[in-house]
This record gives C-alpha cells, sequence and structure tokens, in this order.
C-alpha cells in the first residue's frame, strides 16, 4: 500500500467476554480461563476448553438475524461491529469499499454435525435448510458483510493456525490492490465436544492439572499440546493518509506481511522444515526494508504443541543466526488455539502486558524462554505463526 | 491486454478430474460434445433422498493419476487435486519438485476431506472407534496443502473457502502473487468431493433438480452437484517464455465483490455479480465489447440464472442477450468450492479450442433470461477471443475471471 497500513480497530470475543480490556487483563495476570464442554453421547469423556461464556450480544449481533447464525457467525458479527465501533466507522455504511476477510479452521462444526445428525435421524427430507446454510465454512464473513454493508471482496481463508495472520494479509493485499479503502480481517472458530475429542486422540491437546487449569505450557520442556479455544477477533484495516484524513487514532502500523509453507509437515503435524521457514521470514523481513535489530520483541504463536513449539523455536534461532533474539512472548498459554485471540494478543503486546507461567522449565533443545512483557516494546512487533500441516504466516507491526 | 501497472500473466499448464474423467482430454470431449455426465451415482446411499443425480467422478484410478507416492488415506478431494495438478504441471513444462521454482499454492475447497469425515462421524455414532485417518483430513485447506507437500512447494500456501465463488477467488489470489512477483509459478485450483452433507443440505434447500440441470432454460428447476478438481499453473508470461513455454491463455483480470444481501439468495438485481465483473474488465484493461463470450455461474436454479442475467445486463446492457453464453455445470454439475477453477479451466480449453462449448441439456431459453445460450454445437470464436468466467456463492460471494486466447501462431 502506497502509504502503509494502520489498524484503527479492534474486536475481540473469548472466553474473558466481550471486548480486548478483559483479554488484556488475562494477559497480564497471565490468566487462563477453561471451563467444561458440555458432553455429547458421542464424546461424553470430562473436557476442557477456553470458551466463550453466555453473553448478551445484542449490542452487537441484529436479534432477529441472531436467531439464524451459528455461534461462529454470532462471534464474528459481533467482533466485528465492535471493531468498527472502535475504529469510529459507522455500521452499516461500509459499501464496496469495504473489503472483509476471515479465517476459519473448522467451520461452523456444530451446525453441521448437527445437520448430518437429521438426516440420520429423521431421513434427508427432514434436514433444516436453515442448518445448512450455516455449515458452510463461508457463513460468519458472509453474515459480517450483510450485517455491515460490506460490498468489497468477502473471503474466507482456511489455513489453520497460519490463518489469523494470512487473512489480514489478503486484507492488506486487498488494499494495496485498490479493492478496498477499508478491511475487516480476523479470524473466529468455535469449539465442540466433537473436535475435542478427535484433537484428544490425535494427542493434540494439554491435559488438565490437579488445579483444573489446562497446562498449555509454550516452549516449555514439560509441554504436551495446546488449549483449545473458542471466539472471535476483528480488526479494521485502513490506508494511512484515509485514516488520518478522517481523524482516525489507528492503533498500529502493519510494516510487513508474508507467508510460505515447510513441505516437510505432515497432513497434521509440524515438520522439520527450520532452515526454509527462516529464509522465507528473513525474506519477508528484507522485502520491508526491516532489519533483524529492528525487532524489538516477537509475539510467537507457540501454543505448547510439543513439535510445533520445537519447529517455531529452531526458526527463529536460525532466522536471527548471529544475532541474539528479541524477547519472545506466547499468547496461546492465555489465549488457547483458534478463535482468534492471539490475533489479538498480538494487537495488545504493543502496550505491552503479557505475563508467562510462573514456573517455566527450559527445554534445552528448543533453547528459548519465553518472557513476560511490563513494558511497550521498542521497535517492530513480529508476529508468527506455523501452522499444522505446513503453512507459515508472519506480520509486522509497529506502533504508529 | 493488461493495465500498465502489471506485468502479463499466462497460464500455461491446466488439469481437471471431473465426472467425464481423469483428465482435460475426457473434460473437453464431453463438453465439446455437449453431453452431461450427471446421472445416476453410488458414492453413498442416496436412497431416501428426494433426488438422486449427481456428477461423479469414474473409479479409474491409476498409479499413474495419483502418483505412486500417494500417502495412506489420501481423502478423494487431494486425489482429484494430485492429479489435476500433477496433469497442469506436466503441460507447463514443470517437474514433481518446486522447491526451487519460488512457487506457492492457491487453492479452493468447500468440502475438504467432509466425505470422509461423515464416514468418521457415522462409525463414532454406531459406538465404533474410527481410523483417525477419516477425520485428519476434514479441513478445507487439506487438498491445497497436501498438493503443496506432494510438490515440495515452499512458498504462500493458503485455501480460500468462499462458497461456490471460492475457486474464481483462488486465481485472483494466484493472480495477485504472480503480478507482485511473490511467486515465480502459482498453483491455482480447487478440488471437492461428493457428500452427504452439501448433497442434503442443497436437497433440503429445494434446490437439486430432478434431472440434470438446464441453466438458462424455462423448464429449470435446479442444480445438479458434482465433484472433481481443476487446476491452472499461472506465471508472468515473460518468465514463461524465458523457459521456452507459450501460455495457453492469459489472465488478464480478476474482480471480486459482496452482494451484503442474503445467506442464499442472490441480489436479485445482481449489483454484487455485476461489480465483481466491472472491476475484473477495469482490471484486465478491457471494454465490455470485447468480451466474446461468457462462462456464466449458471446453476439451473430459478433465482441464480435470472439474477445472473440481470448482473449481464447491467455489465453489458443490450449486448448481454446476444453475448454466447454457456456453462459449464450443465455437464460436470456444481463443484461449489472448486467449480471457478475448473470453470476456468474449461473456458481456457474453449478459448485454445476456438469454441464455445455448448451448454448440454434440452429446453427453449426462458424468456425471462434472454441469453444468447450456445446450445447443440460449439460456437467457433474468431481472433483474437475474450471470455470471462463468472461464479456466485453462497453469502454473496462472487467472483469473475477475465481470460483471453493466445494466437494460433503459438
Amino acid at each position: 500500500v502506497p502509504d502503509g497500513v494502520v489498524i484503527t480497530g479492534l474486536g475481540t470475543l473469548g472466553a474473558p467476554g466481550a471486548g480486548h480490556r478483559l483479554l488484556a487483563a488475562d494477559l497480564v495476570a497471565g490468566r487462563q480461563r477453561a471451563t467444561r464442554i458440555e458432553p455429547t453421547s458421542e464424546s461424553p469423556a470430562a473436557a476442557f476448553a477456553s470458551q466463550v461464556p453466555a453473553l448478551d450480544l445484542s449490542r452487537w449481533v441484529p436479534v432477529g438475524p441472531a436467531r439464524r447464525m451459528s455461534r461462529p457467525s454470532r462471534f464474528a458479527v459481533a467482533a466485528g461491529v465492535m471493531a468498527l465501533e472502535s475504529a469510529g466507522l459507522e455500521v452499516g455504511s461500509g459499501g464496496p469499499a469495504l473489503a472483509v476477510s476471515m479465517a476459519s479452521t473448522f467451520g461452523p462444526l456444530s451446525y453441521t454435525q448437527r445437520l448430518l445428525d437429521q438426516i440420520r435421524d429423521e431421513g434427508p427430507c427432514a434436514a433444516s435448510p436453515a442448518l445448512f446454510t450455516e455449515c458452510v465454512v463461508n457463513a460468519p464473513v458472509s453474515q459480517v458483510s450483510i450485517v455491515v454493508g460490506a460490498g468489497g471482496p468477502c473471503t474466507t481463508i482456511s489455513g489453520r493456525e497460519a490463518g489469523p495472520l494470512l487473512a489480514t494479509g489478503r486484507g492488506c493485499t486487498d488494499l494495496a490492490e485498490g479493492r478496498a479503502s477499508t478491511a475487516l480481517v480476523g479470524a473466529c472458530d468455535e469449539v465442540t465436544a466433537l473436535q475435542f475429542d478427535v484433537l484428544s486422540r490425535l494427542g493434540a491437546l494439554a491435559q488438565a492439572g490437579s488445579d483444573g487449569v489446562i497446562e498449555a505450557r509454550p516452549f516449555d520442556r514439560r509441554r504436551r499440546g495446546f488449549l483449545l479455544a473458542e471466539g472471535a477477533t476483528m480488526l479494521v484495516l485502513e490506508g494511512e493518509s484515509l485514516a488520518e484524513r478522517r481523524g482516525a487514532n489507528p492503533i498500529a502500523r502493519i510494516r510487513a506481511w508474508g507467508s510460505a509453507f515447510d513441505p516437510t509437515a505432515t497432513r497434521a503435524g509440524w515438520g522439520r522444515g527450520s532452515a526454509l521457514l527462516a529464509r522465507e521470514l528473513g525474506d519477508c523481513l528484507g522485502r520491508a526494508g526491516i532489519s533483524r535489530a529492528e525487532v524489538g520483541l516477537i509475539v510467537s504463536g507457540a501454543s505448547g504443541a510439543r513439535s510445533g513449539d520445537w519447529l517455531e523455536a529452531r526458526t527463529l534461532h536460525q532466522a536471527w543466526r548471529d544475532l541474539a533474539l528479541p524477547p519472545v512472548v506466547a499468547p496461546k498459554a492465555v489465549t488457547g488455539e483458534y478463535g482468534g485471540g492471539f490475533l489479538a494478543a498480538a494487537i495488545l503486546a504493543l502496550q505491552g502486558g503479557i505475563a508467562i507461567h510462573p514456573d517455566f522449565e527450559l527445554d534445552p533443545e528448543v533453547g528459548l524462554c519465553p518472557r513476560s512483557l511490563d513494558q511497550p516494546p521498542q521497535g517492530c512487533v513480529l508476529v508468527t505463526s506455523l501452522a499444522s500441516g505446513g503453512a507459515a504466516s508472519w506480520i509486522v507491526l509497529e506502533r504508529p | 491486454l493488461t493495465t500498465p501497472r502489471h506485468p502479463i500473466v499466462g497460464v500455461t499448464g491446466i488439469g481437471a478430474v471431473s465426472a467425464f474423467g481423469w483428465g482435460i482430454e475426457p473434460l473437453w470431449a464431453g463438453l465439446s460434445a455437449g453431453q452431461t455426465a450427471i446421472g445416476d451415482f453410488d458414492r453413498f446411499d442416496h436412497g431416501e433422498y428426494s433426488t438422486h443425480l449427481a456428477a461423479q467422478v469414474p473409479k479409474r484410478e491409476t498409479p499413474e493419476t495419483t502418483g505412486r507416492s500417494t500417502p495412506r488415506g489420501t481423502c478423494l478431494a487431494e486425489r482429484f487435486a494430485l492429479a489435476a495438478t500433477r496433469e497442469a504441471l506436466r503441460m507447463a513444462g514443470l517437474g514433481e519438485d518446486l522447491s526451487t521454482a519460488r512457487a506457492g499454492v492457491f487453492f479452493s475447497s468447500s468440502t475438504g476431506g467432509m466425505f470422509e469425515a461423515e464416514q468418521y462421524y457415522l462409525a463414532l455414532r454406531a459406538g465404533q472407534r474410527p481410523d483417525l485417518r477419516l477425520i485428519v483430513t476434514h479441513t478445507v485447506a487439506v487438498p491445497g496443502d497436501t498438493v503443496a507437500r506432494h510438490f515440495r512447494v515452499t512458498g504462500p500456501v493458503e485455501t480460500t473457502s468462499s462458497a461456490c465463488a471460492s475457486g474464481a477467488l483462488a486465481v485472483e489470489s494466484a493472480l495477485d502473487a504472480v503480478r507482485r512477483g511473490d511467486v515465480a509459478v502459482a498453483i491455482a485450483g480447487g478440488s471437492d468431493s461428493l457428500c452427504r452433507t452439501t448433497f442434503g443440505g442443497f436437497n433440503a434447500l429445494r434446490a437439486v433438480a430432478e434431472d440434470p440441470c438446464v441453466p438458462f432454460r424455462q423448464q429449470r428447476t435446479g442444480l445438479s452437484l458434482g465433484e472433481g478438481a481443476g487446476v491452472l499453473v499461472i506465471e508472468a508470461l515473460d518468465a514463461a517464455r524465458a523457459r521456452g513455454r507459450e501460455p495457453l491463455a492469459v489472465l488478464a483480470g480478476a474482480g471480486s465483490s459482496s452482494d451484503a444481501h442474503h445467506m442464499t439468495a442472490p441480489d436479485p438485481l445482481g449489483h454484487g455479480a455485476a461489480r465483481a465483473m466491472e472491476k475484473a474488465l477495469e482490471d484486465a484493461g478491457m471494454d465490455v465489447a470485447e468480451v466474446d463470450f461468457v462462462n456464466a455461474h449458471g446453476t439451473g436454479t430459478p433465482l441464480n440464472d435470472l439474477a445472473e442475467w440481470q448482473a449481464m445486463s447491467r455489465v453489458f446492457g443490450e449486448r448481454a442477450s446476444r453475448l454466447p453464453l454457456t456453462s459449464t455445470k450443465a455437464s460436470i454439475g456444481h463443484l461449489l468450492g472448486s467449480a471457478g477453477s475448473i470453470e476456468a479451466v474449461a473456458t481456457i480449453l474453449c478459448l485454445w479450442h476456438r469454441a464455445v462449448h455448448p451448454c448440454a441439456g434440452p429446453g427453449e431459453t426462458d424468456p425471462l433470461t434472454p441469453v444468447d445460450l450456445v446450445r447443440h454445437q460449439p460456437r467457433r470464436l474468431e481472433d483474437p477471443c475474450r471470455a470471462l468466467s463468472l461464479n456466485l456463492g453462497f453469502g454473496g460471494c462472487n467472483g469473475a475471471l477475465v481470460l483471453t486466447g493466445q494466437s494460433r501462431g503459438h
């Protein structure tokens, strides 16, 4: 974008509740919120995840349409409206110049499950059309477009854990190519018992400790998996001069975005292609004219996944080679994986205030110790996400 | 043919898997003959559903079509994607190891491994402990990621899932990446398989025809579902020529928009779809008068075709009723998230063969959608020929591509 892209609005909805202040408070306290998932006959085991509590979303989601929306759609609409309001933009006035780009890894799973149950139990002729229309992966982004009146490009990206940053990159591209002057970008997902059951069988999830806290420990020697999460986060992106003209208060400037792929990854796991990912990350910084010394903080997508965190650490070490790594924070210990909480935490990191697990144990194979962040970082902030399956994405932020 | 700020981008390889068979040869043979591959199918028991037709890919899988190293547990959509990509890369004269090619994958899918995930869920419901391999392919990113892993791609890899416009949007994203120089080679495509969820869902919407779909015909009653994959290899024209390859077609422009109207019904006035077409033409630096034919979304549902006609009238004015128009879906069904990619492949085949394939099926054109529907026989095209391929999706997502043929000298 000729004059740069700035983030002027942030809306987020997750286990702490609605709004970024609640999430920020949890990040400062290092407080994680996991609640019991409602078991089903197919997945009866006790399971905990970072779930959105019962909230009155009517301030952001029109009551009538909300009745026909899946939970991820409601999350996305609420976060999108919140983001526009925080940017000082009028909801519903988007028009063709407003693009929407969102990531979802699993889509509205519960509706798909209910539709299949209906087909099986009552016969295909009894299947509800309302369930089907909300089964499609792009239902949340389309509901956002409809509610906010966005007539520009409307895209759903699936890049698993890298999805939120890929969607942010897509929004930047829409602005750069002149397809939109404003972009709403973000991510949403929901948690279901079936999804928990599958991820648990795959050995992907962290277990609950004796105190009931899910022990997601990014980079820690004892890490065994991640905390499953749900929710939505949306950002408002604008060209910097447009934001300035209308008197907006940018939260952050996006200096660079990039993505790559590790073909050594397995379908459901991470690979060992740290050298090529480090090279691609270096190229991403280089194309934007950012030296490694300028990076004052890394907001890592490490989640507690055994091989994922190893790959993340190796990639960062190789990208920085002879230079000492800047401080690294790993907010997924608080936000969990999926649902967009990480994207919101990355933006909030610009203000400082992310705590780590108090009894961190260094893993010699990882060689990386995340830090608590008390003060706003100096320089640029690199946000990284390496996904199971091979995708990788980065964005670089700075305070405006 | 492109705006001066961008390098010209060509399509140097195409691949397809469709209900006509594995490869572009059976696809073109069926399309150009005006046949339909929509018929009875046995992917799953559809006895209790209200309709019983679909365009299923024939079971003629060989190591040649999917590759000897295809991993166990590969879902149908992955197999389709791998076969179509291999064909497209061969045509482009590229090997199977793209690790040094600065390549990226821009894929689309609506269902990913949903068919296999359904088997997992139904087994779980029956009290069994199903094989996890059935569910790990569930996400829609799986076909694109698998293509990237298999062909050792190290550049950007992303999957777009914007319903039935996904394929066109993935090609748009690939075009962006090549123009910006992010990648030298872009694999753009999509892959989807038939599954109970979409078949049951579209039946619940009463959107599926009892007979093979007949887009833009007066007696049309709905769509027919299909499965398969379409893949395009996209490169900067200069780079392709530097390695001795002439493109099959030029990918001149792309445009996208949202109706912001309704989750399932298109904007009846076609504003959003018109905007996508106008953006694509503007991106291509092309005047509406230069378009020689349109490969319409043409699902065959009463509402879609009517809205599409309205959109075409907005863009092309009175010429809308004289502009040759076809719909690939009448032959191979609606491939949902990969419709845009395989229809781009079909459009390129039309440009290459200088003939618009007929829109299969019987019946007279609906007076309410008075398009110049290509019927029975292919319609000849003169050099230079230019086409617009349009896709409209659930939730009001729209994508349009502008493709131009290369002169016969090549």
